[in-house]
Order: structure tokens, then sequence, then C-alpha cells
């Protein structure tokens, strides 16, 4: 492969990648191997931010010889440098030694406290041992800090849908809608917590928010399912008021309609769709 | 007019010594404040607070997305009389005279070290050395307009305005250098004094903003916003906006 690699191409490639922050980190690997193992001379300067990216695409795919090969060339030419210094904790964070990963970062931090990058390598390190407990108390000690930290706002909810915080959840996904309101995926995520956690109050939420997930992106097969869900589970409540039930067995029948619509589309077996959403409305009205 | 002629002297003792004095100057300036430059610490406090307001500003522009309990229990963290977070942050009020700051006066000596006190000491070197020359002839003809510009320190009524006097050879290089620099030491070098000039111009914009009085600001902001939830009928609106395909699926199935 590596013959037919021209290095032009090779560097504008990794160059668009780290611009872009795309991770995919089994090629950068590959690619940066090649790149610094030929071409070091040719880079010129490029060669550190090269070595940074090659690093953390080789801590990813745990080839940690590869990474070790570039955290030490960083660290000869960076000693004091806190980009590096990190890099090196996130090497002892792969090889299992997180107490010493730990030392390096409150290191770090000591110098410079506002380095949010490695107030998040502590976070992980805390997931990389399981404490997920632990993980959540450092990333709220992070947030009252970096309040509008959307990545760390979705991490805190990833985190919390694992220890089924359910309320808290939905909290943090009420902050990434604030920070985007027109990503329908964002409205998706927080009507099914919404779902999930039950209730006709929060089924009633979650029927819109999977309204306005669809109504941005009519695509969103997930969000039509999970507002025929709502709707369909409202409408067999047997509290619900007349008028309420005939609201939301329209929403129910319209997004059955869609659903049953999108499948013949794209494939024209529908009555299996029919069978299938029967069988949904029966075990949601239970 | 009769066609004045240059000496080949002024072109090897003056025109190409100001273009590499300029140069080099460039080049020494940007390795000098690389040399004085000191990492800029930043204030964990400063980032939070910023931080703060940008979610609050998030708040009142997408607030209508959240459901009125949401949006509510947000203001009230904000904005509560008793506990609201603008209300019981209290932060001084940064920095009301730079002298007070010692790291800032240190900052702006370094900077005019290496910056404003070049500029005046090889600006004034050089019209002092080779004022009162002549030493080149843009290959275009200029209208009258363009004599204070390309001939200061000549004052000639009747001398064509396309030639060049040599303090303002001077300027020209100054000002077109820039890409030189650029070349040959990178992006965002230290050594085009242009650069700095429309720093100092924008500088009384990027005043450090007072904590206190911008969450003043922000707190009566957000004081104002009512909530209006968007989403209430988002269902009917979905429904008008996609055509109901009723032949494919029967109404009033699931009741």
């Amino acid at each position: 492969m590596a013959a037919t690699m021209n290095f032009e191409d090779v560097r504008d490639k990794l160059r668009k990648w780290r611009e872009d922050k795309v991770r995919n980190s089994v090629e950068t690997a590959d690619l940066g191997e090649y790149l610094l193992a030929n071409y070091r001379r040719k880079l010129g300067d490029e060669v550190w931010p090269l070595y940074e990216q090659v690093s953390i695409a080789a801590l990813d795919c745990g080839r940690l010889s590869l990474a070790r090969l570039c955290i030490h060339a960083v660290r000869q030419q960076f000693p004091h440098s806190s980009r590096s210094k990190r890099l090196h904790g996130m090497l002892e964070e792969a090889e299992g030694e997180f107490d010493k990963a730990r030392e390096t970062y409150n290191d770090i931090l000591k110098d410079d406290p506002a380095n949010g990058l490695v107030m998040k390598r502590l976070i992980a390190i805390h997931k990389g041992q399981n404490d997920i407990p632990g993980a959540i108390k450092e990333l709220n000690k992070y947030i009252e800090n970096f309040m509008s930290d959307s990545e760390a706002w979705m991490e805190l909810a990833e985190l919390y849908i694992q220890e089924q915080h359910y309320s808290k959840a939905a909290f943090c996904f009420e902050e990434l809608i604030l920070s985007n309101p027109h990503h329908h995926l964002y409205h998706q995520r927080y009507a099914e917590i919404m779902y999930t956690q039950g209730g006709p109050e929060n089924l009633e939420i979650a029927r819109k928010y999977f309204a306005q997930a669809v109504k941005l992106n009519s695509n969103n097969m997930r969000a039509l399912y999970g507002m025929f869900l709502s709707a369909s589970h409202l409408a067999a409540s047997s509290k619900a008021t007349i008028k309420k039930k005939t609201e939301n067995t329209k929403y129910a029948s319209w997004a059955a309609a869609q659903i049953a619509h999108k499948y013949k589309q794209a494939e024209p077996q529908v009555e299996v769709v029919g069978e299938m959403l029967d069988k949904l409305a029966i075990t949601s009205g239970n | 007019m009769a066609e004045l002629l240059l000496d080949t002297n002024i072109r090897l003792w003056v025109v190409l010594p100001i273009v590499f004095i300029t140069f080099f100057v460039g080049i020494i300036r940007h390795y000098v404040s690389l040399l004085l430059s000191s990492q800029k610490k930043v204030d964990l406090q400063k980032v939070s607070d910023g931080q703060v307001l940008l979610r609050s500003k998030m708040l009142r522009e997408n607030g209508h997305y959240l459901p009125k309990k949401s949006f509510q229990m947000r203001k009230h963290f904000f904005n509560d009389e008793d506990s609201g977070f603008f209300k019981t942050q209290k932060r001084e009020a940064a920095m009301q005279n730079p002298m007070a700051d010692p790291s800032m006066l240190t900052e702006m000596m370094k900077g005019n070290l290496t910056n404003i006190l070049p500029m005046i000491v090889i600006g004034g070197w050089i019209n002092w050395t080779f004022s009162g020359f002549v030493i080149t002839k843009v290959p275009f003809p200029l209208t009258l307009r363009f004599k204070p510009m390309l001939q200061r320190g000549v004052e000639l009524a009747s001398l064509d305005a396309s030639w060049v006097s040599s303090a303002s050879w001077y300027f020209l290089n100054v000002f077109g250098l820039r890409s030189v620099y650029s070349l040959i030491l990178g992006e965002n070098n230290a050594a085009d004094q242009t650069r700095l000039m429309q720093q100092q111009m924008a500088q009384p914009m990027a005043m450090a903003p007072d904590p206190s009085k911008a969450f003043k600001a922000e707190w009566e902001a957000l004081e104002i916003v009512d909530h209006k939830w968007k989403l209430e009928k988002v269902e009917d609106e979905l429904i008008c906006q996609t055509p109901y395909q009723e032949d494919v699926y029967v109404k009033n199935k699931y009741q």
C-alpha cells in the first residue's frame, strides 16, 4: 500500500482530518506511521502536530508501541509543554497506570488551572476505572466552570443514563437543546428519555419532542416510531379525556401513516409494517 | 521637463540599505518579541464567568424550545432574588487602573519596547541619515495628490509626482514587507508593524469586561424574557406541513 501513496496526498489528508477534528483512528495511525517513517524531514514543523495526532490515534487503536514512540519524540522536543505532558498522561492511562496518570494531570493543572482538556482526562480516568459515580462527580465539577461545553453535557447525559438517573439526563439534554435547538437528534434523544421515564405528563412531552424531531428531519424514523408509540400509548390510557383521546389518536395514525408511507417508498411490502404497527400499539397500550 | 538622472551610488547606498534595514529590523523584532513574550495565563474564574454568560444568553435565545418547567428552573437558577447566580455571585471590579496590576504594566512595556520604540528610533534614524534623496521613480505618471505620500522630505514643487523620496521609500517598505515576512517567518509573526497598529486601534473595544456589570446586564436581559413554548402546537403544525396519506392507513384504527 505504501508504495502507491503520494506524500502530499497523505499529508493533506491528515492535515484536513486534524483541522476538522476527525478521529478516524485506524487509518490515521497507519498513514501517520507511514509519513513519520519515510518523510520526517520533509514535513518540517508540521511533524509535531502530526506526532500528536498519530499518538492519539495509536492510543485509540491500542497500538502502544507506536504511541510510545511518538510521545517520546514529542516529549524530547517539548519537555515542559502541557500538551506533551498530557500525551504522556494518556499513555500512562492506556498502560493502565491510572494513579500515575492522575498525578501527571494534577501536575499540569497546578500550573494551568484552566486547562479544560486535562480536566476531561481526569474524568476519563474515572470512566476508565468503571467508576461511573466518580466520573459524574468530577464532570459536575467541570461543568460548574465550563457551563456551555455541550460535549461535556452530552457525556454527562450518557453517564446519567448508564446510572438510570433519567431526570438528570433529561436536564443535560435540555442544555444540549438550548445550545443547538435545530439539531433533530437532541430533540429525539430528549424525547426518548422522557418516554423512558413514563407517566402521562412525560409521555406528552415526549410526543411533542418526537414531533419536533420529525419536523426538523422528516426522515428520522426513530422519532416517527417514538411519536407513534407515545401517542398511541396516551390514546389508550384509561384516564385520558375524550378530547385528548381523539387528539392522540390523530397523531398516532398520522405517524403510522408516515411510517407506512416511508416503508412503501423503500420497499413494497407494506402489509408487514401494518401488522407490526398493530402489535406495537397493542403492547404499548397495555 | 528635463529628465532626471540619478547617481548609481544612490541605488547602492540608499535604496538597498533601506530595504535591508527595514527587513532585518522586522526579523529582529520577531525574535525579540518571541523572547520577551510570556505565556498568557488563563484565569479559571474568567473562563467560567464567560461560560455562564454564554449559557444564560443561550437560555434567553433558545429557551422557547424547553418545557415551561425546565425554563423556569433555569431562570430561577440565574435570576432568583435570594439565591440566583447573578445575584449572589459578586466579582470585584476588574482592573480599574492598568497601573495597579504590575503584570499588565510589564506587558505594556514589552509591547512598547518591541514595537513603538524601534519604529521611532529606526524611522528617525532613517529620516536623519537618508533624508533629501530622490531615489527611485514609479513607472507610471501620478497626480499631484501623491506628492506628500511619495515625496516626504523632498519639498520640490516642480518635481514630477512619480519620483519617490527616501523617507517615503522607508514607509513603503514598512507596509509592503508584510507578505515577505509571512513567507519567511510563517503566519502570525510579530515582525509586521501594520498588524500592531490595527491591534492598537482595536484595543479599546477589547477592554476586559467587568464581570459584575456584565452579570447585571445579563440579569436584566434574562428577567424580561418570558417563556413561550415553541412546541405548543408542534404536532398540528407537523401534520399540516406533511400531507396526510389517508389511503395508506385507515384513520381511527388506534382507539
